[in-house]
């Protein structure tokens, strides 16, 4: 089978950026390219370790935040 | 009353009439985003906190100040003001250095570590440590792409055109950065169960 895409189109194809042409391609190509499916395989599983990683800041930042807000008035602009 | 299940467009013209509780709502719902986006540029935790603060001060001043265009893009407007702010810091940083520890925190930190960083440091689980710490030990260029991509929500054409780079060099950053960090998760993963065997 002659492979019509590039490393690139897989990384587009993760993040669901490709054509739909080129995705249907893809998608096809995996049913029966086992190679293909462990290298997308291990690009998702890349991809899913960053999902992991949330970060939030502390209640104290939050609740400076909406002091301050609720200290400024309202300025809206002239039409 | 202001639902949560309001879209971030309703809750800012509530805001913009007043409404503070439309704020809080839409605080709360991207301050994990944003604040992830700014720590993993900067890395310290405690500047971290400082920089989530100024730039949702922007948005309280810009919003309130009537200057704020709604287009329905909330969230890419704050996370843009974030990434410069954060690469602002990340370049002054980078002629005056300061020592990060391995937990995120700046050393000069240490000397008055507060109850509630502790906490929130214990709940932070290991997993997230780690990967946190190996994006950290991607190539600039990568962790960039790759920041922009996955934490920002930008589409390649746009990291393309924010960078100066085409949207295939902007892909195959994205490709080096997962299989780079992808190497350093299983490599790490291997060298921890070499210490501690099941």
């Amino acid at each position: 089978m002659i492979k019509t895409f590039t490393q690139n189109d897989l990384i587009s194809f993760i993040y669901n950026e490709t054509s739909r042409e080129k995705k249907e391609e893809i998608e096809k190509a995996l049913l029966c390219d086992i190679q293909l499916q462990e290298e997308i395989n291990k690009l998702k599983e890349a991809v899913k370790s960053l999902d992991e990683v949330v970060l939030n800041p502390s209640n104290k930042v939050i609740n400076n935040i909406l002091k301050y807000s609720e200290s400024i008035s309202l300025h809206p602009s002239k039409p | 009353m202001t639902t949560n299940i309001s879209s971030d467009s309703q809750l800012i013209s509530s805001y913009m009439k007043g409404n503070e509780e439309a704020f809080a709502i839409l605080l709360e719902r991207h301050k994990s985003r944003v604040f992830t986006t700014i720590q993993l540029i900067v890395k310290d935790r405690y500047t971290s906190e400082d920089l989530f603060q100024e730039v949702m001060i922007k948005a309280v001043n810009t919003i309130k100040g009537g200057k704020y265009k709604e287009e329905g893009k909330f969230l890419p407007w704050i996370l843009r003001i974030a990434h410069n702010l954060a690469i602002d810091h990340f370049r002054k940083e980078k002629r005056y250095p300061t020592i990060v520890m391995e937990d995120g925190s700046n050393i000069f930190n240490c000397m008055d570590f507060s109850e509630e960083c502790a906490e929130t440091l214990q709940v932070t689980k290991e997993t997230n440590k780690l990967v946190r710490q190996l994006i950290q030990q991607l190539p600039d260029n990568q962790k960039e792409v790759l920041v922009m991509r996955h934490f920002m929500q930008m589409s390649f054409k746009e990291i393309a055109e924010a960078t100066g780079v085409s949207i295939n060099t902007a892909l195959g950053r994205m490709r080096y950065a997962l299989i780079n960090l992808r190497k350093k998760i299983k490599y790490h993963i291997a060298y921890d169960q070499n210490i501690y065997p099941k």
